[in-house]
Order: C-alpha cells, then structure tokens, then sequence
C-alpha cells in the first residue's frame, strides 16, 4: 500500500513526460489551434461578387466540386506574400474552384488590389461587414479552407500559404 | 476552553457562507451580461487576454454579437454553443463539464475525499 | 572577444563540475579542495554571464545573442536587463544563479562534512545538465557571421524596470529550490541524524522569499504594464510560477513540525524533490513554447526535448532515490482532533491539493491536444471555482492554527476568539450590505479581516510584549499570517469591487471620476531615444489645489514595430485609479477609467510576508 504511494509521482511524472513529447514532436503550433469545422459542412453563405452586385454566390453552388476558399484583405501583409501561390495551383489543377472572400476591405482597394496583383480567384465574394468569416470561424487573416465534392471541410489553413504546405499537406487531398 | 467552540465558528462560518449563496441576485442589465459573458471568452487574436479585456477588433467584433444575441433573447449557454461551432472549445476559459472534462472537474473532489480520508485515518481518537 | 571569454569560462565550469563528479565516483579518491573546486567553478560561470552582460553594455554586435536582443540606442539599465530577457541569456542566468547557491553552501559551518560533500555533488550534477543544456542548445555566445553595425533590438514590453530586476529574483526562488532538492537526496543517502532538516529549513525560506518576491514584481509589472487593470490572470507561466510557491510554502510549514517533536521526513523530501521538480516543468513549459503566453520565448522545439529530458532525470531520479531510501523510521503522527499538528498536516494537504489541481489546470489542454486534435483552453474561471473554495478552509485554520498547542487539544483564551469573530462577521456583514452584497467578497473580507484579528489577539494575549529580537521571532508567525491576511483583504477588494468607467472623449473635457473632476487636458506626442510617446494628460480632482497629473497612453517602438500601452495609474493608499487611453473615434478618444480598492495592501501583504519569511531565516 505504502509502496504505491511511492510510486505514484513517478507515474505521473511519466504520464506527463509521454505526452509533453508527443506533443512537441507533433509539431503542433500553439499559437495555431485546430479548427472546430474541420470534418463539418462548409457553414450556410451568401455573398454577391465584388464586380457585379447581382452575381450571388451561395453555398449550393459550390457542391459537387473540390472548392479552396480562401479570405484575404487589401490590409494584409501575409495575403500578399501567398497570393502568387493561387496563380499556380490554378494553372495546376483547373479543375479546383477558388473562392475568395474579401474581408472588410472597402470595394476600392479590393478592386485595386486584385487589379496591381492579379485576380486569381473564379469568384471573389463580398464580405464586407465579416459575417462570413464569423461563420467559418475566421479570427486571422489569411486563412484557407479546402472543401471536398460533398460539402465537407477536409483542411484547414492559418496564415499566409507556402510551397511546402501546398505540396505536403493540400496537394494530397486534391 | 474545549474544542467545542471552535465548531461553533465553523458552524456559523459555513452556515453564512450557504445562505448568502442562495441570496437572490436582481436581474443583470444586458451590458453587465455581456461583461460576465465576454470575460469567460478567449481573444483568439490576443494572448491569453480575455474578449472583454481585449480592444482586438476580434473581440469587439464578438463583444458586438454577444449583445446582439442578447437583445435577441439568447441565452447563455447558446450563444457559447454558437461560438464554439466556430472557434472551437477553444475560446471558452471555462472549459465545458463534458465527457473529456470530466477528470478535469472532478479531481480537486477526489483529492479532498482522499485527503479527509487520510486525517480521519490518522486522527486519535484519545483525549490528550 | 569577451565572447570567447565567456564560453571558455562556461565550458571549463562544466568541466570542473564532471572532475569532481568523476573523481569521487569513479576513481574513488578523496578530493582534499573540494569546496575550493566548487568556488571555482561558481566563480567561472559568474564570469561567463559577466561576459555576456559586458557584450551588451557595449554593444558587441558580432555576437549572435547580443545582435538579435540588443540596440545601441537604447538606456544603459535595459542593456544590463537585456542580458536576461530573452531565453539564451536567462538560462545563464539560471546556472549563474544555481552556481550562486552552491557557493554559498560551501561555505556552511557546523554540518556533517561527508553530507556536505555529498549535496555539492548533486549540485554539480544539476550544474552540468543545465551547463550542456546551454553549450548545445542555448549558446548565447555565437558568433554572428555577418559584420552588423546595429541589433535588431530588446521586446519593447520588456523595456521596462520591472523587468530588470524580475527575473534574477524569481530565478533565486526556482534555482534555490535546486539546493533544498539536493540536500533532501543527501539527508536520503545519509541518513544519520535529522541535522539536514535544519539546513533545508533555511535554504527553502531563502528560496520561498524570493520566488514571493519574484511572482509579486511579476504580477506588480503585469499590472502597470500590460495595460489590463488586472496583477494576475491564471495565464500558464503565472500558473507555473505558483505551484512551487505554493508547494514551497507547505515545505516550510512541513519544516515547522520537526520543531514539534514530529519529524515528518518522509513528506518533508517528497515535498522537497516536488518543488524544485515544479519549477524545472516550469522552465520545461516556458522554453519549449508549448504554452501561449503573454511571457513566453521564442519556440524550439529541440530546447524542448532536450529540457524535458532534464526534468525527466532530475524527477526520476529524485523520486527514485526516494522510492529506494524512504527514511526508515519516522514517528507516527501525533493528530489529535485540533492540535497544531493536525492543523499543520491539513494545511498541507489543502496545499497540496491546490498544487495539483493548477498543474492539472495547467497540462490539461495538452493532453486533450494529443488525445482529441482539438484545442480547449483552462482559464481563470476554472481555477477560481476549484483552488479558491479548496483553500478557504486552509485560511479558515491559519487563523488560529500558530496558537494551537502540540500535544493537546485545547486552545488557549478561545473565548476571544469566538467573540471577535462574531463581532467580525456581523461588521462585514453590515458593510457589505452597503455596498452592494456580493457572496465573494464577503467570504474574501471576513476571511482577511479574520486572519488579521486572530493573529493579533495571538499576539497580545499569549507573549508578552517585549522588545528584543526574541520576540521578534516568537511572534514572526503570527507576523506572517497578518500578512497574508491583508493580501487577502487586497485581493478581494481590488478583484470584486473593481470599478469600471468608460469616456469618449475631446481634449479639454472634464468627466466625473468617484465624485471628484477630471480635467482631459491634453494629447501629446514626443520623441524618445527609442520609442515614440502618445500619452493623454489628465487632471485629477480640478477642485482642489493639490492637482494629480496622470499620464496614460501608447508607446511605439520603430525598432521592433511594436505598440505597447501605458497605462497611468494614480495610487492612493486605499485605491488605484487606473487610465487606459483607447483608440481615437470621430475625434473622440475612448477612455477607460479602473477604480481598483485596496491594490496597495496586496503589495504591503507581500512584503510582510518576505519580511517574516527573513526572519524565519534567522531563527533556528
């Protein structure tokens, strides 16, 4: 009885041990957690495009295709560092949809932004007031989703895209 | 002096202490609520800083949801359920009382029953 | 240059360290200089970090360290305090600091010279974990291969005093530990007398006063500089920092009780293994980066191995050890229904359980990460729900618990007591209807208030007064609690009846702050060495003639493109207002005024209980 006593700190030293391990050797980002919709349905949406007030762009349409969503903002420093990758996936596989969603920028420099580095996107949706980026659970501009032919989103991204994460861990799921 | 009196400090101590826990608050006006609410929430933008201490424009933005679904008549608890659809468990500072909470929950009571256990065990009984 | 000084000097320290390790285990011969060869390698890694601090008062951007940390234009003090404000400088702090500690052991007199010898040992061995620690993952000592003429600059929120002096103190309260660790492991293999509980007893004081000390300048440096109106926030390294406080306060009790006939060894070395464990987790969790916090370093991950392997050794071994020597025969425990023992051992336990349960609070969303793929956060409400309720009754106990007798179950004048906590009650009761009736804040100020009238009556019903430093130490426990209680009385005060106001506002305003008038005066802008100042000047209480000009505002720093707030803070005795400048809307700034009671007794609590932890020191 006594003796189980004893050992019991070095149990819990190894419970703690075991998992601080596996923890750091997972390479998980503390400042990046999980997301809560991954595995889910893509949240219900309706966004016009930014070019055209009428063209409306709502969740039905983007089943029955692999759709990257992507949120961005003529503010953000990292959107412009990743923004040249969109270009390559798209000439790299025409068959996945991009869907960028404007984050609270005003339509002016939305537009000029898309105008001085290209538009990469098959639709660029309005979400001017950050709705939809509540929906998705946005909280860090850029992030990127990848949704699969049923609605479900498979992956997740934080921060500004890179070589490296497109070909190890999105082109797999494509 | 015996050991008696002491009883009776506790005795009164625990007795207030009961009471006054059941003592009815009045009804909270909607910013006390979203102040009680926002405190309980993570700025995911912030580090370790909670929505209502937070001047992120995330956290005004929820700051903003939270009383719009207040006004609403939402309560408490859905306007949680809400959020953690979105941002996951993450956001919550209270962490919820679930299956995967629950060692969480209960381990400071199993260490006191163990721990009273213990002095009772060890207590004589024999008058000094 | 200083550089190389500075490495050779760390890595012959390590040596000497191995040498002596080597020479007593496995060469088997006695080293007549032992305590000279321990002095030595002190005195090389005290001259390492010199070096190191000399790199950064001038400025000597060819080493890699000083370059990432450091900028030329910047006040002498933060060049000093820069050496330790990032992770390669602290670490050699650290070992500076745990070399610090094995020098002055040397040189304690009247202890067994063989139990002496043998703490040293594990001292070295801790000296060379860290020291290899430093040399392969953390070397502050690089040289930097490009030829740089300026730094990239110090962490803008660093730049403050309370940084300069914060770490080195708390770091006396982790790496103290370190030798209370080892004379337990000693006192293990000796096992001869009970002489080692005395030695311990000092040096966990020492140790407990200063990490008080350092977690007070840390919450104290929270408070005015992070601009959030609160001094503590359960954030993960404020939580690391507790645990051993908390477990080293229960060592000091446990220490007490060898004093009452009743050596508890057994849970005097558990304890003593458990604190230093504590804080080697806490380094492990703050290093790694495998907590977000407001204070943690930049991530690494294979510091983190490699420190979580130094943990794992240092407690396994400790335990270990433990597990294969538990002391043999240790008196049963004389628990009589309330005697000081009793008291003594339940406020241990509560301790204990406290302890537990933050580490448990603290490591829970990493299991759940590992477990589940997804992130939960365990945050103040968590912990205020269980370890506040956990040591209420601990407080309860402490009350009376230095006036208890050892051996029997009566308590001396009780009639008092049970009068002045009646009369007490109903007083806070009456005042806490006046102020809006709130459940915790009438816990919290009875307890306080409790704490503080049963010590006095202690005090004045069961010595008589005399002023010699005899009675200065009889009644040092008693001082202590005091001290605690008036934290206590601060802590409920400024967390439960906080006071918040909020302003838009034009320059020029006036507004209404607890009944007296506020002038806005001004917003200014200046330009210091290296940052830029916004601050809005305010005037407090126009009416009198007496004016209080606070400034409260933003700092912008172009090095490190940083944006820090400064809040302003007017500090009477029995409140704080606190300024916060927001954000400029419509010409209008946004003002938020924190009226926080009572902040300064949690400061005064504080330093009493350093006091008395000094004092104790004293007394044998």
């Amino acid at each position: 009885m006594n003796r189980i006593f004893i050992l019991t700190p070095l149990i819990v030293l190894l419970i703690i041990c075991i998992f601080s391990l596996v923890y750091l050797l997972s390479g998980k980002n503390p400042n990046k957690p999980p997301s809560a919709l991954l595995n889910k349905d893509v949240p219900i949406f309706e966004s016009s495009s930014l070019y055209n007030s009428k063209d409306v762009i709502k969740t039905k349409d983007i089943k029955n295709k692999k759709t990257l969503i992507n949120f961005f903002a003529s503010w953000c420093s990292p959107c412009k560092i990743e923004h040249p990758l969109f270009f390559e996936i798209r000439k790299k596989y025409p068959e996945l949809y991009l869907l960028g969603f404007n984050h609270k920028d005003p339509t002016l420099d939305a537009k000029k932004y898309l105008e001085d580095d290209g538009n990469p996107y098959h639709f660029v949706g309005v979400d001017s007031d950050g709705l939809i980026a509540l929906e998705f659970g946005v909280f860090g501009l850029p992030e990127t989703y990848l949704i699969n032919e049923d609605g479900m989103i498979i992956y997740k991204y934080m921060g500004p895209l890179t070589k490296d994460i497109l070909k190890n861990e999105i082109e797999p799921l494509l | 002096m015996k050991s008696s009196h002491f009883f009776k400090i506790l005795h009164i101590a625990i007795l207030s202490f009961i009471f006054f826990t059941f003592k009815i608050y009045a009804i909270e006006n909607i910013d006390e609520r979203v102040k009680n609410l926002t405190l309980e929430l993570r700025c995911m933008t912030c580090q370790n800083q909670s929505i209502y201490d937070s001047d992120a424009e995330f956290s005004n933005d929820i700051k903003k949801i939270v009383k719009q679904k207040l006004q609403q008549g939402e309560s408490e608890r859905d306007i949680k359920k809400f959020l953690v659809e979105r941002y996951g468990e993450y956001i919550l500072f209270r962490p919820l009382v679930n299956y995967n909470n629950i060692f969480l929950w209960s381990f400071p009571f199993i260490l006191l029953i163990i721990g009273v256990f213990f002095v009772l065990i060890k207590t004589k009984t024999k008058k000094a | 240059m200083s550089s190389l000084v500075g490495f050779l000097s760390l890595v012959f320290a390590i040596g000497i360290n191995f040498y002596l390790l080597l020479s007593r285990y496995i060469f088997k011969f006695q080293n007549q200089r032992f305590n000279l060869f321990i002095r030595l390698s002190s005195l090389l890694t005290l001259l390492s970090f010199f070096s190191l601090m000399y790199a950064y008062i001038i400025s000597d951007f060819s080493n890699y360290n000083v370059f990432q940390n450091s900028h030329s234009n910047k006040p002498l003090i933060y060049k000093i305090s820069g050496t330790w404000g990032n992770h390669e400088g602290s670490m050699l702090l650290w070992l500076s600091i745990l070399s610090i500690f094995s020098f002055f052991f040397s040189f304690t007199k009247n202890i067994d010279e063989g139990f002496q010898r043998l703490t040293l040992i594990i001292q070295s061995l801790l000296h060379i974990l860290f020291g290899l620690f430093i040399v392969f993952t953390s070397n502050p000592f690089l040289v930097n291969s490009i030829l740089v003429n300026e730094g990239l600059g110090l962490n803008p929120i660093l730049q403050d005093p309370g940084l300069a002096v914060h770490p080195p103190i708390l770091y006396g309260g982790y790496v103290g530990y370190s030798i209370v660790f080892s004379i337990a492991i000693a006192g293990l293999f000796q096992n001869t007398d009970d002489e080692w509980l005395y030695v311990a007893k000092k040096w966990s004081l020492i140790s407990w006063t200063f990490l008080t000390g350092g977690i007070a300048l840390g919450s104290y440096w929270a408070y005015y500089e992070l601009g959030w109106g609160g001094w503590w926030f359960w954030d993960p390294v404020e939580n690391i920092s507790l645990m051993p406080w908390i477990a080293g306060l229960a060592l000091v009790h446990s220490l007490m009780m060898v004093r009452g006939e009743q050596a508890i060894k057994k849970w005097i070395v558990f304890l003593s293994i458990l604190c230093f464990s504590l804080s080697v987790f806490g380094t492990f969790l703050v290093r790694s980066g495998i907590l977000t916090s407001v204070h943690s370093f930049a991530a690494d991950a294979s510091r983190g191995i490699f420190i979580l392997l130094i943990f794992f050794i240092v407690t396994g071994f400790g335990f270990l050890i433990f597990l294969l020597k538990e002391p043999k025969k240790s008196n049963a425990l004389n628990l009589l229904f309330i005697n000081k023992v009793s008291a003594l051992v339940i406020n241990n336990i509560l301790m204990i359980i406290a302890t537990l349960t933050i580490l448990l609070g603290t490591i829970y969303p990493i299991i759940i990460e590992v477990l589940y793929n997804k992130r939960i956060s365990v945050g103040g409400p968590y912990f205020n729900a269980t370890v506040i309720p956990i040591m209420i009754p601990g407080f309860l106990l402490m009350s009376i618990a230095p006036i208890l007798s050892w051996q029997t179950n009566k308590i001396q004048n009780s009639k008092k007591y049970v009068l002045g906590f009646i009369i007490l009650s109903v007083l806070v009761l009456i005042q806490s209807y006046f102020l809006d009736f709130n459940t915790w804040g009438f816990v919290g100020l009875l307890l306080g208030f409790w704490i503080i009238l049963a010590s006095i009556i202690a005090i004045f019903s069961s010595y008589k007064v005399k002023f010699t430093i005899k009675y200065i130490q009889i009644i040092n426990p008693h001082i202590a609690h005091i001290g605690v209680g008036i934290a206590i009385v601060g802590i409920t005060c400024s967390s439960v009846f906080q006071n918040e106001l909020d302003f838009n506002l034009n320059e020029g305003d006036k507004f209404n702050v607890n009944g007296k008038t506020v002038l806005f005066k001004k917003i200014e802008t200046t330009n210091q060495i290296n940052f830029q100042s916004l601050r809005g000047k305010f005037l407090f209480d126009i009416e009198k003639n007496q004016l209080n000009e606070i400034e409260a505002g933003k700092n912008y720093y172009p090095v490190s493109k940083m944006i820090t707030s400064e809040a302003g803070i007017l500090h009477q005795w029995n409140k704080d207002i606190y300024f916060i400048l927001g954000d400029q809307k419509n010409n209008e700034w946004f003002v938020k005024v924190l009226i926080n009671p009572f902040v300064s007794f949690i400061w005064l609590g504080v330093i009493i209980m350093m006091y008395s932890g000094l004092i104790a020191v004293s007394r044998r």
